[in-house]
Order: structure tokens, then sequence, then C-alpha cells
């Protein structure tokens, strides 16, 4: 809200400057985000005219004008294009130092005299850029300061209001807060209604069905206006807080809007049938055409504004065409009421109608001010419109609005806080913001000001003392605690774990969207039944592309690669730890940590001279790392069985005795085809929760050095290409042979070789064995012979033979 | 005897001297056991001794062992010198490129809003705040209900929240972990909440996404006082131990009384800046536990009382890195990744 300092000294006296005004308000819990002082840098500024224009004698690019201010004459040389003989002009004099602190002397510029300058609205710090001079209005007064002109001799206050202050929306509200903070007494707003004619009782009546909704509605009458525009004092102050003129009337009810912070509404009274009000809730499918011009068809749960038969307002949020003041309007019916706030807000979210007027009623307004608002604004419209106001207000106030009295323990506040406040300054700080506290036997009673509804319980009376006492005088503390055990969840120590193993083999953390597009289902060529096409979908997702929580990382991990491969990054490894969502039969959808990651490019990237391209075999050794940092032991790589977004021939799944960990593998080429990736694309995909389970909380045991030297054997063997690495140690591991099993450390696979030198249809493979006893050296003679058995179990199984 | 042996001595000795400064380590191995070796001449010769006169055995053994250690004198100096020239050679043989660029495998970095989440983490795990965690899948009674925002409250704007059905949504702030963590356990509590939470803001600096810590502690007679305590401490701990911070009244339904909490722009220390506008940075919401919850989570309000806070991550994160616009964080282009 735009809050004028001219405007908050009708009601309090203010001596501070607008800087520390802000911080005093904002001291107080109104964050005023930008001040926007008066004329700041354009005290010799003002209005000139442009008599003539020549050109530089020396310079194309140059002009030398002749300007007046009415009372003399200044010779200027500018550099603007924009501009004629005619023209109004802010003109800077010598002297003037301008809102960016460039200054302004009497000099020669290019050999002619220069008397000053005249400005563009990035020099006088109206904008941040500007194509030429400031060209004003041709009616601006020759020779006015430019600031008083432009009506910037006034200070703006930008204010950001939280929901709970409502009372805030106005600038007695604002004024109610300066004269807290500032001590300076606060002029209550009083308005002397010149009445004459008929009473207004005699003409019109108010009659309210519904005092729950509406509970209290004051009218006044105004006869005979003449509509027009309003003075210029009036549309200045609105142009101020940022509302355009319309007519004097709704001007004027506008002006006591934000003066007062009552909405207020003028209708046409020759339009009301049957000349009365009737405040009630709507029929359903009753019509009403709204200011906007929309027709509305209105629900039983709005509260309308009827005249003898029909709508004429949406009661607190807006009026209707029919009886709007136009031209012709000769009486006026003023309303101001007070209308309970969930009701307007229930109206304003159906029609999908937000106005100044259901800003305020749906937070809370003040029902004390509605008839001193109604006065005022009759009292105006009298004297700007030349009509004469009815004698007598029609206040109609069945329901009275209780603010029912707090009880606060001067203790507990102090215990809150943090401070030790007698209760007797407690009752003067609640006193500074109008609310009546006494303090008897220990306690204090408070009852808030009608203008404040969110004063309800002591914790609220504690805020107020603990922000006009001032937050920056609570002493600050740090809290004697008991301890007590750590606990951290599980899901976050694999977090930690994934993250770790990961950096280290040189991948780089990712955080993509958690809502991808439920597209991605086909795009992945899912199968109808997969688990992961129960998507969580939104109702009103960010855009349609992110309509649906990911069920996988590899979507997002996809995307950020094709993004970076779009921008020239080609060698990615990139990994995430998030979670995934499933659609459940459950209130809440099933959520899982994974752990993905995305490998493409070079093999060893950072690595200059001879490189390889990354290989299925890169990404298993990550997740390989994974499962061995995460305490996972014996998980075994099956082929079958893979996601259809992977490379039949190049994909494995990870299980364990239980379960399927995750799976790792090269993107099928149909989607790297249809998403125009490059081809070698590697993704993995794990399971937390699957993760855990087969770690089982194991503990690393460490295991003793060794005391005798082992021996490293290399048996190369050569069999049919088709037989997978992995069953040559898995029957190495099912020899029957205690002693050899006992002694036989580690298999290691360093090669494998098909081309010249081996037939056609079969490989060889370099396996590396390493024995080594805890008890003593081994021979050579031992070592041969667990050779031996191995090869002969192997040419025995596969066929395999020894390379020679 | 004595004549041969004499002339072994010098032709060894000749040739030892003839020897180039490129002879290698192998050639004077070679050389080596031509004379000394087990069937070297000089063993041979020594042999040869046994067929002399019992009386000459003596001069004779003598005169080879003065040869052999001479020549063993010899040759181990011929070693030395080689080995030495070897070495100087080294110095020039192995000279490289020192400006050709390391060989170095790929560091992976922690995104940057994980590295300051777990820094924040561990400041306040170091104040004895424990860690918990809740679905981002919220039901409407945790994410607002609970929390005393009822329906139709203003701080329930409907443009903010993403819903899944109508008393499902994507929570809008970590908080709701406070309710179910209350539930769970009884105080005195001391934990904090990171987490991912959604509202339907997309600019510069709001993503539709993002990551926030939540933290309250319960007890009795924790007061406001306690709760600029820790935030100071953890503000001073996050970013410099000269950092002011604000605290100003503001309004979440959640907490009474009810705070935000602005940081000294550290760009301009204070003077106001483009960054800040005003020399302050907000960063954060909090106050007192609201009874409301208190109530909601079957606590009785007036036996004991806590604090609550709650930041937004990618802001913490983009202060303290400069990082302008806040989409940087999830596009994740790698030339960004690696800056962290």
């Amino acid at each position: 809200m735009r809050v004028s300092l001219a405007w908050l000294r009708d009601f309090v006296a203010i001596d501070r400057r607008p800087r520390e005004l802000a911080d005093a308000l904002i001291d107080l819990g109104l964050e005023v985000s930008a001040v926007q002082e008066a004329g700041a840098g354009l005290e010799r500024v003002v209005v000139g005219e442009l008599l003539e224009l020549a050109p530089h004698p020396n310079a194309d690019r140059l002009t030398l004008c002749e300007v007046s201010t009415g009372d003399a004459r200044y010779r200027i040389v500018c550099g603007a294009k924009n501009m004629k003989p005619g023209d109004r002009v802010a003109l800077a004099l010598p002297g003037a130092v301008l809102p960016g602190g460039m200054e302004i002397r009497k000099s020669k510029i290019r050999g002619e005299p220069s008397e000053g300058m005249m400005c563009s609205e990035k020099e006088l710090g109206f904008a941040e850029e500007a194509a030429g001079i400031l060209i004003l209005p041709p009616d601006t007064p020759v020779g006015k300061p430019l600031a008083e002109a432009l009506g910037r001799d006034d200070t703006i206050f930008d204010i950001e209001l939280t929901p709970n202050r409502a009372d805030c929306l106005s600038h007695l509200g604002v004024a109610r807060e300066v004269a807290a903070a500032t001590g300076a007494p606060l002029r209550a707003p009083a308005a002397e209604v010149p009445e004459s004619g008929e009473p207004a009782a005699k003409s019109t009546s108010v009659t309210i069905e519904d005092p729950a909704r509406c509970p209290r509605y004051t009218a006044r009458l105004i006869r005979g206006v003449k509509i027009g525009p309003s003075p210029a004092w009036l549309t200045a102050r609105l142009e101020k807080v940022g509302v355009r003129p319309i007519n004097n009337v709704v001007d004027v009810t506008n002006y006591v809007l934000f003066e007062l912070g009552q909405p207020l509404h003028a209708f046409d009274f020759g339009t009301l049938d049957g000349r009365r009000i009737v405040v009630r809730c709507a029929r359903e499918e009753e019509k009403l055409t709204t200011l906007d011009g929309v027709e509305r068809t209105l629900s039983s749960d709005d509260l309308a504004i009827c005249d003898a038969s029909s709508p004429i307002a949406l009661a607190g949020v807006m009026g209707g065409q029919p009886t709007e003041v136009t031209a012709r309007t000769v009486d006026i019916l003023l309303e101001s009421a007070y209308f309970e706030p969930s009701g307007i807000r229930r109206t304003s979210r159906l029609h999908g109608l937000r106005t100044e007027a259901s800003h305020r009623f749906e937070r809370g307004a003040d029902p004390g001010i509605v008839a001193c608002a109604a006065d005022r604004a009759a009292a105006l419209i009298a004297q700007v419109s030349g009509g004469a106001v009815a004698p007598g207000a029609i206040d109609v106030y069945p329901a009275l609005v209780a603010r029912p009295a707090i009880r606060l323990d001067p203790a507990r506040a102090n215990a809150i806080l943090g401070i030790d406040l007698p209760a007797a300054t407690m009752v003067d700080l609640l006193g500074r913001v109008g609310i009546e506290a006494v303090a008897t036997g220990g306690a204090i009673t408070a009852t808030p000001p009608s203008w404040r509804p969110d004063l309800t319980i002591d914790v609220d009376l504690i805020e107020e003392i603990a922000r006009l006492h001032g937050y920056d005088r609570i002493p600050v503390t740090l809290p004697t605690a008991r301890l007590q055990p750590p606990e951290v969840p599980p899901d976050r120590q694999l977090q930690g774990t994934a993250r770790q193993a990961l950096t280290a083999l040189g991948y780089h953390e990712a955080i993509t969207y958690r809502f991808i597009s439920p597209g991605w289902g086909d795009r992945l060529r899912l199968a109808a039944e997969d688990p992961r096409r129960r998507f969580v979908q939104l109702r009103n997702p960010p855009r349609e592309e992110q309509a649906a929580m990911r069920t996988s990382l590899v979507p997002g991990l996809v995307e950020t690669g094709l993004q970076n491969f779009r921008r020239g990054q080609v060698d990615l490894r990139l990994f995430e730890v998030g979670k995934v969502f499933f659609r459940s039969s459950a209130e809440l959808p099933e959520e899982r940590l994974v752990v993905g990651a995305l490998l493409s490019g070079a093999g060893e990237p950072g690595l200059w001279g001879k490189g390889r391209p990354a290989e299925f075999h890169d990404a298993k050794g990550a997740v390989e790392a994974l499962l061995e940092r995460t305490g996972i032991e014996g998980a075994r790589f099956v082929a079958e069985g893979t996601s259809p977004f992977l490379h039949p021939g190049a994909s494995a799944r990870a299980l364990w005795e239980k379960g399927v960990l995750g799976e790792v593998g090269k993107l099928h080429p149909e989607l790297t085809a249809a998403l125009e990736l490059p081809e070698n694309v590697y993704v993995l995909e794990l399971d937390g929760a699957e993760m855990l389970r087969a770690a089982g909380g194991r503990a690393r045991v460490f295991s003793p050095l060794p005391r005798f030297p082992g021996a490293s054997r290399d048996l190369a063997v050569v069999l049919d290409a088709g037989i997978e690495a992995g069953r040559l140690v898995e029957e190495i591991r099912g020899i029957a042979d205690a002693g050899l099993q006992a002694t036989l450390r580690d298999i290691a696979i360093f090669d494998v070789y098909r081309g010249e030198g081996i037939e056609e249809g079969k490989k060889s493979v370099g396996l590396r064995l390493f024995y080594q006893a805890e008890d003593r050296t081994l021979t050579d003679a031992e070592v041969s012979a667990f050779q031996e058995t191995i090869l002969s179990r192997l040419s025995g199984t596969f066929g395999a033979g020894l390379r020679t | 005897m004595i004549d041969s042996l004499h002339a072994i001595r010098d032709e060894a000795l000749a040739r030892l001297s003839s020897l180039g400064p490129g002879v290698t380590e192998a050639e004077l191995r070679d050389l080596r056991a031509r004379y000394l070796g087990r069937a070297g001449l000089l063993t041979a010769a020594s042999r040869d001794m046994g067929r002399l006169p019992a009386e000459e055995r003596p001069r004779m053994g003598q005169a080879v062992n003065e040869v052999k250690r001479r020549l063993e004198e010899a040759f181990d100096e011929a070693e030395r010198r080689r080995a030495a020239a070897d070495r100087a050679s080294r110095l020039v043989r192995d000279r490289v490129d020192v400006t050709l660029p390391g060989r170095r495998p790929s560091i992976g970095r922690l995104h940057p809003i994980t590295q300051v989440a777990e820094r924040a983490i561990e400041i306040f795990s170091g104040l004895g705040f424990m860690v918990a965690e809740g679905p981002d899948v919220e039901t409407d009674y945790f994410n607002f209900e609970a929390l005393n925002i009822p329906k139709g409250h203003p701080a329930r704007e409907l443009q903010d929240t993403f819903y899944v059905t109508e008393d499902v949504v994507l929570r809008t702030h970590t908080s709701p972990v406070q309710i179910r963590t209350m539930k769970r356990l009884k105080p005195p509590l001391r934990v904090i909440a990171p987490g991912t939470v959604y509202r339907c803001d997309d600019d510069s600096t709001h993503s539709p996404m993002f990551y926030q810590i939540e933290g309250f502690m319960v007890d009795r007679g924790v007061t406001f006082g306690d709760l600029k305590g820790v935030l100071t401490a953890f503000v001073q701990e996050m970013f410099d131990h000269g950092t002011r911070l604000r605290f100003r009244p503001s309004y979440f339904p959640f907490v009474e009384p009810g705070a935000e909490v602005d940081i000294e722009c550290f760009f301009c220390k204070g003077r106001g800046c483009r960054v800040c506008k005003s020399g302050w940075l907000e960063i954060l919401g909090c106050g007192m536990i609201h009874p409301e919850v208190f109530r909601a989570v079957g606590y009785d309000p007036a036996a004991c009382t806590g604090f609550a806070f709650g930041m937004g991550i990618e802001r913490v994160t983009m202060l303290r890195y400069g990082v302008n616009d806040i989409r940087l964080f999830y596009e994740n282009d790698q030339r960004f990744l690696e800056q962290f």
C-alpha cells in the first residue's frame, strides 16, 4: 500500500525524517519496502518553456535552446533531439544536484555558454533509462518547482502489510502506528456534516435480513449532487496512492477508503427500485452485472445488497452497473457497512473478484468506524459536488461486533519473551495502540479496539508488548537444554553415503524438479502396468510438462543431459539423490528415496592424451562402488528384465538375495534417437529402501592384515565368446576344495580379448588369481596344484582351453 | 704365472679405462664377470694355482688376492662413476613440460543447495538439534489446519499451493514436519527439518520447487530471547561473525509473536546497495510456537513454550555465492555445478 507523508500528517504530527520514520514503522512490523522521498534532488529544478531552437555552430549533435521560466530566460546547450518550441521541460538550474549526484553549473559546451540542463527522466531519477529529455504535459505551469508541479512534493512510503494487519490499510491506521512509535498524539477523525432538507429516514430505509453476514449497515442520502471532476487536491491525493480519479462522488468514496480504511459505495438513488436497501443472501440464479461489466450469476451463499426487487451490489466486493453513479445522477445513497470476513472471502473467491473493498472486508474491517466514515464521505461529497446531505444517518446495527476482553498474565508474557517488564509498563504499552488495559491483582485485562480483530488471545497481546517495547531490546540469550540422544533418519545416512561415493567417482550432483511431464511414461516405453506409470498428478501444475510427480530420476537426468548437450557439454557425470512418488490407495502417495546417475562422453574426463569413450562398465563400476560404500556385499548383475528404456544388450539389474537393488545400462537407441541424444548415454538408478534392507545395518568389521606373503598367478583361457565372464568366477567359487577356497582370496578379470590369434567365435579371458594362507607361506607346488584344479574345472564345464 | 696374472690385470684396467661415458650397467656387469665372475679369468687363474709347487702357492695366492682387490676396486669405482653419470644424464632425460595440464580425474561436486543445507544442518547439529523428515506430498491437515491456518484463512491463498486432491497438497513449507514430529515425540525437542517445498511462483527469485529448513525447539521456559540467541549463533556461523541481525515483527499463523529476520547486507556492509536496497537482507521467518499448534499436537500450551523458524536455502545460497537467478539451481548446467 502507498502511504503519503502529507496525508499522515492530517492525523499525527511527524517531525522525523522519512527514512527514520520508515525504520520506526519497520520496527513495529509494518514492512516499508520503499521510500520515495519528496523531490529529493529536485530542489533547483523548475518547469521551463522551450522558446527557440538553433543549431550549435560547432557541433552537429548539439542544439542551442532558449528556455523561459516565466521571469527569466536561459541559454541551454542540449544533446537531445526530441523537443520542439513550446514544449514544457524540466530545467535544472545552476546549483542543482540531481538525484544521480550530477551537479549543474554554468559552463561552456563546445564554445557556447550553457546556463543549466534540460533533464531526462533518467537524470531526474524517475526512470532507469530514457530516450530523450522529459517533455511535460502542455498545461504544466511554467516557473513552478518541478517537484510541486509533478506532485512529488510529498514522501510516499510503500508498505507491505501482513494479512493480520488490515487496520493499517489506511492512512488513519498507519498514523495510529506512527503515534504509537513516536508518542505524538493521534488526532481522531471527526466530520461535521452540514445537513438540510427532508430527513433521510423519510425517503429510504435499510433492512438487514442476514445480521450474521452483515452486522452493521449505515446509509446516508445526499440530494442534488452535480457530478463532475474532483478538485485538484482530491485527485492529487488519489494519484499519490495510485488510484485513478473517476468523478467527484466516486473519488470521495475512494478517498475515504484510503483515509479511514472503510470501503464505501455510492448508489444512484434514483435507480433503486422502491428507493430502499435490503441486505440479504442472493437467491440461486439471481443475476447482477457488476461495475466491471460482467454479468454474474449469484449463489445463495453470496451476500447481496438489494433494492426492493433485485441485487444491486455484491456486498463488500463490487457494486452493480445499473445503479452506478453517472453524469445524470442527482441523488446519492451512500453505503458504509461492516461485513463478516469469511463470507466476503467466499464470494470473492467464487467470482474471482478481488477489490480494495473485498481485500479489507475479508481481513476484518473496523465496525467502529462505519458511521464516522459515512459522515466524512457525506460531508466531502456535499463539499465537492454541491449536494445537500439529508438529515440523519440510517444506521442499522443489529449484531454488535464484540472484541472480548483478554486476560493476560504478565509473568507469562515475561517468560515467553525473556524480559522482565512490570505490569504497569505493559498496560502503558498496550494503551499506545488503543488497547484498554487494566492491571488488577497480578493480571491484566485488555480490551482490543474495534479496528483490531487480530487480537483474540494472550499471545496476541504479548506480541503487541514485544513490538512496542522493541524486538531489538529483547536480550539475546542461548537456551539451557537437556541433552537428547541424536536420531538420524536412515534415509539421510544413505543420502550422505551416496553423495560421498558418487562425488568421489567424479559425478556432480544435480537437483531436478520433482514434477515432470506425464508424457515420460510413453517416452520411456513403459508397459501399461509398469508402476512407474502410477503418477501423482497435480491439479494446477506450473506448466503442462510439470504436471506429474516423478516416479523415476531418469527423466530429470535425461532432460538435464539434453540441456547440457545442447550447450556443448558432452562429457557428463551427473547424479541425483531424491524422492520419487507413486500413487497409492492410501491418502498419501508412496514416497521412495532413489539414487540415480547419468554418464556420457569420455570414460575418463579430465585426462588428456588418448582417451576412451564411456562404456557400460564405467556405469556398472559406479553401481558397484555405491553398493560397496553402502555396505552391500554379494550383489549380482543379471542382464535379464531391465527397463524398456535401456539397451537390452547393455543393461543389467543389480540383485541381492532378497530383491532388486536397481539397474544400470545404456539408453535404448530408440530413446536416444527420439530425444536426439548422443548414442552413448548410460544411466543407473538404485532404490534407497532396498539398499538399506540389503545393507542390513551390518557394521564394517576389520580383517587383520595378512602376515604371510601371497601368490598371484595369471590364467588365460580360451572359450566360447557367448560365455559370460561372471560365470567363470561363479564356477571357480563353486569348486569343492576347502584348501583352495580357503586360500583363494581374489579372482580378478584383467583382460577379455577377441581377434587375431583367437579362433572366430571364441574369446580369451585373463584371470588373475590371488592365493594367500593365514598361517604360512604357500609353496609353489600348492599354488600350481590349485591352478591345475581350476583349469581342469573350467575346461570340463566350458570347454575352456589354456591360451597359448 | 704372475706375469699372466698381471697381464689379466692390465688388460682389465685398460678395457675399463677405455669405456666410454655411455657404458651401460649390463656392459659393465658383463665385463666384471669376465674377470671376476665365477667363470672369470681371475677365477681360472686362481684355480691354476693348484698346479704350482706348494712353496709358491702362498706368494701366488697373495698376488691373486692383490689383483682381485685391485680389480674389484677398479670395477666398483667404474660402477660408481657410471651410476653418477647415469643420474646426471637422467636430469636431462627426465625433463618434462611442466606447463602441460595435470592429469586430474575429475572430482564431483555437491550441488550448492546441498552444500549450504548441509552446512546449516551441521551448525544446528552442533547446537544439539536432531534431523527429522516428512513427506513432500502432504495432507491439508498437516500443511495448514494443524498449523492454525484453517480453510478460508487469508494466509492460504489458493494460487500459492499445488493441489493433488481437495485435501492433499504439495507441502508449501517444511512446517508440517513440526506437527508430525511433535505428535510422535514429547518435549524437550530440538529439531531441524530440511526438505523440498513447493509454491506456485516462477521468476528469477522464485522457483516452484525450493529447499527449506525448518527448525524448532520445545521445552519448559524457552523464550523469544532464546530464539534470538540461537538464530544469531546460526547466522554468525553461516555468514560472518560480525554479521548483525534485525528482528522485525511479522506474521505467520503458526507463531505468535512472529518475526522476520534480516541480516546486515555483506555486499555493502549495511549502507544500502543494488542487492539489498535497504542495507538489510531478509533471510528467514520465525516466532514463538502458537498455542493452537500445541493444542493440535496434544501439548499443553501452559506447560511448555517453544520457538520455530524456517528459511529458504536458495536465498541463503544466492547471497553466499552471489548467484543472481534462482533458476540456475535447477538447470544443472555442469559448468555451473563445477563451480561449487
